[in-house]
């Protein structure tokens, strides 16, 4: 009876802590819909206000003629796309063997896996620009997309932390009848890792999706241009039209959000242990 | 339970990217084949009304020269981007033929031998110094070359508001000239409760009131091109920063500094808000305002000097470049003549509403009437440009160093702009 | 390519290499394997990372301006690195944003976490909205919290005066410029969450079954069982985070328009080294820079490896 009421108790004061958070974290999109949605006198008034008056709805067709917004929301689909599919594919992979496989040298390979990522990529980036240009990719969205198969450092570690938590008698029991390594892993290990799997894919897409200076360096031609550079478009030296700016925004966050909507459920869903064992 | 179907999801994703690999490098094949016949790229980073500009300036150049064809690609310019990408590709030896350019950063790349020198092309036809403001003609030379076709400018004066000057019993119509006036009106004008402006003012080092300018307006000087010599120390120079650093405590540099780095430009600009009564400011701000708050009553007026008189601002502006490495370096100087040629000017210009570097331009287009503008364009003749050299960038982010930490105390303004002076000296000497 | 990997199926014992207590010396068979699995990613490190981890290693020895090659001028740029004051005040910026911000954000994170993870209707909405802030791009939130920090009429003060406290100038204040930012980064904390939650959906339900008929205290089982088995995810945000903190770079630089006002306070390391790098044609200085930055990450991650062995608890063991 009483660990049930305070039980009650404790689930009023976690809905009430949750709400009280939300509304915190809510803050920067709100804002950031309701400025889309602003007459451009009205953005930075004082006082502040945060609710449009009136909508301005016309902001978000403007936004879309201002850019080529459709042909650079294509653009960022494809290169998001297939660079997502390649970690997806590459990474558990890569990870699987650092965190199950025994082999020689793997721990160097391991610690040059973390360490490449201790280089700022500002120094970086000139070296691997005049390796892509070398090899004829610079104007084509190749650079953004290719390496990606190759696997990706972040993600490697990430999966192979979760590999890492998987219990080896699973993999004994497989061995023991007969099972390679390759089924194993395929079956087996990655199956389990579904929920990591997604949170790489996940933080992949949201990289590329928004990421600015690749597609800067590397796309040449204004009808290959991505999102992100073209939402610089909406700056100029005499202002920014934040109201445009901020439509186009809301646009592209839309299908992250719709995407982490429908697939934060497998994240609680976890490892069903007690099916397997 | 869903392995299966996780499974059948991981066995499309190959699919897809057999598709994916295939497309690509079909992709690569049509793209190759692209810049021929008599086409320069042009990479600009104009959106805006000067993308209108620019687009109906290569619309006439084409109908002029009808051989040649401008490709003209958007890159962005601003930020994070600055000019890595133009930096890259001329590193990479596949630049654009022309690219629009800050003359301020002219100097720092022709040191660096990555732009085309222009100086034969342009006493060819006829270009010379003449038919520029001074200060923009030097701004594309270094070491006696050219290396840019200038093609905006911009001059910075005190913007104030009309409505706060009546308010407080000040003459709307006779603003400060000098720096006693500015103190005094600036005084009136604020509204301060506990550590919180209401209203200020004035912020000698807000907007576009960067040290150069008050330098300047001071009777000092920076940089003298025929020895070399950097003289941030110039006494007249620490006099301005002496004053600077005095307004800062007099008002509570970290009050003031609450109220400035909160507030941006643009819409976010305090003196559209009516939040503050003066400020320094240039020509493009102009359409800022007019966009924002197109009712406001406001007057602008040169920047105020010690003695009232030799009233002086400075210039920055943008200009055309050819990088080194530019396959179509004829076309490419066609199309730079005909931007910085009177014809383009105007086209630019008039779309724009970015002031030519061409006085007789900004006559034509009625600059000089209106206003607002005639007091831009009349101070243009005595304006100074950065100092042209190869280590400008260093020498801006130090001089802006100097002004906050003098007037955050950190070292009397004499001392701060001594270190500027050796550090900059330093880096030119390397 | 499936039928390559499907060669042989020895059995062996894999310890993780935090822990290679039993190593076995039967390698022959698994280590093909192991090459194998990871050869995507060995042969994009030689393809894609090599060549550009050099090169900088050796502009670090060298004039190199990116437009220009340079000259070789040995250990000039390190010794001028040390007495560049910039430098090390960047260092100094940049260790006090870490220094802060690593431990909170995971404190936070997991709080957060856990918090996500409870069964509570409608907890797909909740958590998409802890997600928001990483999607509003980086221009939108540094303009937004510009607005919300305004000492005059933002939001914060605003909430502070009415409870009866005098906010002060944060973004304009020497003393508050990095706690702001640092409060702004711990707005943008989706993704580490995130790994919590599919951290904490891995823990077995029976080991709290089996807490509860111990008659374990919430708290017990908190710190019993959630933290112990969360300790894989929480040393990978450990260890990511304290990357990310040294390479702070968009957020304060989009902020501070490169400035990082007021008076350098926000100043960090790669913003210095990005403006020697691009701003002053010094390429060969900034890549001395980043191998200084790359010797001290990586002997902070040395330490955060070799001290996981006695806290760091794989389940798969």
């Amino acid at each position: 009876m009483q660990p049930k009421a305070r039980q009650n108790l404790l689930r009023t004061s976690a809905h009430l802590g949750l709400l009280i958070a939300s509304a915190f974290f809510l803050v920067p999109f709100l804002w950031m819909v309701s400025t889309s949605l602003k007459p451009v006198t009205q953005i930075f008034t004082y006082p502040p206000e945060m609710i449009p008056n009136p909508f301005q709805w016309s902001n978000y067709i403007e936004a879309t003629q201002y850019i080529p917004f459709f042909t650079y929301l294509s653009n960022t689909t494809i290169i998001t796309v297939f660079s997502t599919i390649g970690v997806v594919l590459s990474c558990p992979l890569v990870a699987y063997s650092f965190a199950k496989l025994e082999w020689k040298g793997r721990n160097t390979m391991f610690i040059i896996t973390i360490a490449v990522m201790m280089i700022p990529m500002q120094v970086t980036m000139i070296p691997l620009f005049l390796l892509f240009n070398k090899i004829g990719w610079v104007g084509t969205p190749l650079p953004l997309i290719v390496p990606a198969f190759f696997g990706v450092p972040f993600s490697i570690f990430l999966m192979r932390q979760f590999f890492m938590g998987l219990p080896n008698t699973l993999r004994d029991a497989a061995k023991i009848d007969g099972a390679s390594e390759f089924r194993i892993y395929w079956q087996i290990m990655l199956p389990l890792a579904k929920p990591a799997v997604l949170a790489v894919g996940l933080f992949q897409f949201m990289n590329v999706w928004t990421d600015f200076i690749g597609p800067l360096l590397y796309l040449t031609d204004e009808s290959q241009y991505t999102l992100s550079l073209g939402l610089q478009q909406f700056q100029s030296q005499k202002g920014t039209e934040w109201g445009l700016m901020m439509a186009v925004s809301t646009m592209m966050t839309l299908p992250v959000i719709i995407l982490f909507f429908f697939m934060q459920r497998t994240f609680i869903q976890g490892i069903t242990f007690s099916g397997i064992k | 339970m869903s392995n299966s179907i996780f499974r059948k999801l991981m066995f499309s994703f190959c699919l897809v990217i057999v598709i994916a690999l295939v497309a690509c490098s079909s992709n690569e094949d049509g793209d190759g084949s692209t810049s021929e016949g008599d086409t320069v790229e042009f990479w600009h980073s104009m959106t805006d009304t000067s993308g209108d500009a620019v687009e109906k300036v290569i619309e006439k150049f084409e109908e002029e020269n009808p051989d040649i064809n401008i490709e003209a690609t958007y890159v962005a310019n601003q930020g994070e981007g600055q000019n890595e990408k133009l930096l890259t590709a001329i590193a990479g030896g596949n630049p654009p033929d022309v690219a629009y350019f800050d003359r301020f950063e002219v100097a720092a790349w022709a040191a660096q031998g990555s732009l085309e020198p222009l100086t034969e092309m342009a006493e060819e036809a006829g270009i010379s110094q003449d038919n520029y403001y001074d200060f923009a003609w030097e701004e594309a030379s270094y070491e006696e070359e050219l290396y840019a076709v200038p093609t905006t400018t911009d001059s910075r004066l005190l913007f104030y508001n009309k409505d706060h000057f009546e308010e407080v019993g000040l003459d709307p119509e006779s603003p400060p000239t000098t720096i006693d006036e500015l103190e005094e009106a600036a005084e009136k004008l604020t509204i301060k409760e506990g550590n919180r402006f209401e209203r200020i003012g004035f912020i000698p080092w807000f907007g576009q009131g960067w040290f150069y300018g008050w330098g300047w307006s001071f009777g000092g000087d920076f940089y003298d091109p025929d020895t070399g010599e950097v003289t941030a120390d110039h006494p007249k120079n620490v006099e301005a920063l002496e004053w600077m650093t005095e307004f800062g405590q007099e008002y509570g540099v970290e009050d003031i500094a609450g109220f400035t780095d909160s507030q941006g430009t643009g819409a976010m600009d305090p003196f559209v808000s009516g939040q503050i009564s003066m400020k320094i400011d240039g020509n493009f701000g102009v359409a800022a305002l007019e966009k924002f708050d197109p009712d406001l009553n406001y007057g602008v007026t040169p920047i105020p000097t010690p003695t009232g008189d030799n009233f002086t601002t400075w210039s920055g502006g943008w200009s055309v470049v050819m990088p080194k490495g530019a396959n179509n370096q004829e076309g490419a100087w066609e199309f730079m003549k005909f931007f910085g040629s009177e014809e383009g000017q105007k086209i630019f210009s008039e779309t724009s509403r970015d002031f030519s570097v061409i006085e007789s331009v900004n006559e034509s287009l009625g600059y000089t009437e209106d206003p607002i503008f005639a007091e831009f364009i009349n101070i243009l003749p005595e304006s100074n440009s950065r100092p042209v050299m190869t280590e400008g960038s260093l020498y801006w982010n130090a001089l802006a160093d100097a002004v906050e930490a003098s007037t955050r105390g950190n070292g009397t303004p004499k001392e701060n702009l001594e270190k500027v002076t050796q550090q900059v000296s330093d880096a030119l000497e390397e | 390519m499936k039928k390559k990997m499907e060669q042989s199926d020895q059995p062996l014992s894999a310890g993780g290499m935090i822990n290679p207590k039993k190593k076995k010396s039967k390698v022959s068979g698994s280590s093909i394997n192991g090459w194998l699995f990871a050869s995507p990613w060995i042969i994009g490190l030689l393809l894609f990372y090599a060549f550009p981890l050099f090169s900088s290693i050796y502009f670090s020895f060298t004039t190199y301006s990116i437009l220009s090659p340079g000259e070789f001028i040995g250990l000039d740029n390190y010794k001028q690195l040390m007495s560049d004051g910039l430098f090390w005040k960047s260092i100094y910026n940049t260790i006090y944003f870490a220094v802060f911000f690593v431990p909170l954000s995971i404190i936070i994170g997991v709080a957060l976490a856990m918090m996500l993870n409870m069964r509570v209707k409608g907890m797909a909405v909740y958590r998409t909205i802890f997600f928001l802030p990483t999607l509003v791009p980086h221009v939108a939130l540094a303009v937004l919290w510009m607005w919300l920090l305004n000492p005059g009429f933002g939001l914060v003060n605003g909430v502070l005066d009415a409870i009866g406290i005098t906010g002060p100038n944060w973004l304009g204040s020497v003393t508050w410029s990095k706690p702001s930012l640092i409060l702004m980064s711990l707005w943008a904390i989706g993704q580490p969450v995130i790994i919590y939650l599919a951290g904490l959906g891995d823990i077995p339900q029976e080991l709290y079954e089996a807490a509860d008929v111990d008659g374990a205290s919430w708290l017990q089982k908190t710190f019993k069982v959630t933290i112990p088995l969360l300790t894989p995810v929480i040393f990978f945000n450990l260890v990511m985070g304290a990357i990310g903190a040294f390479q702070q770079f968009t957020l304060p630089y989009t902020m501070t328009q490169g400035q990082g006002t007021p008076d350098n306070s926000m100043t960090f390391y790669v913003m210095y080294l990005y403006d020697n790098a691009f701003k002053y044609f010094q390429m060969g200085y900034a890549s001395a820079m980043a191998w200084i930055l790359f010797i001290v990450i990586m002997l902070l991650t040395a330490v955060i490896f070799i001290s996981s062995k006695r806290w760091v608890h794989y389940q798969g063991k």
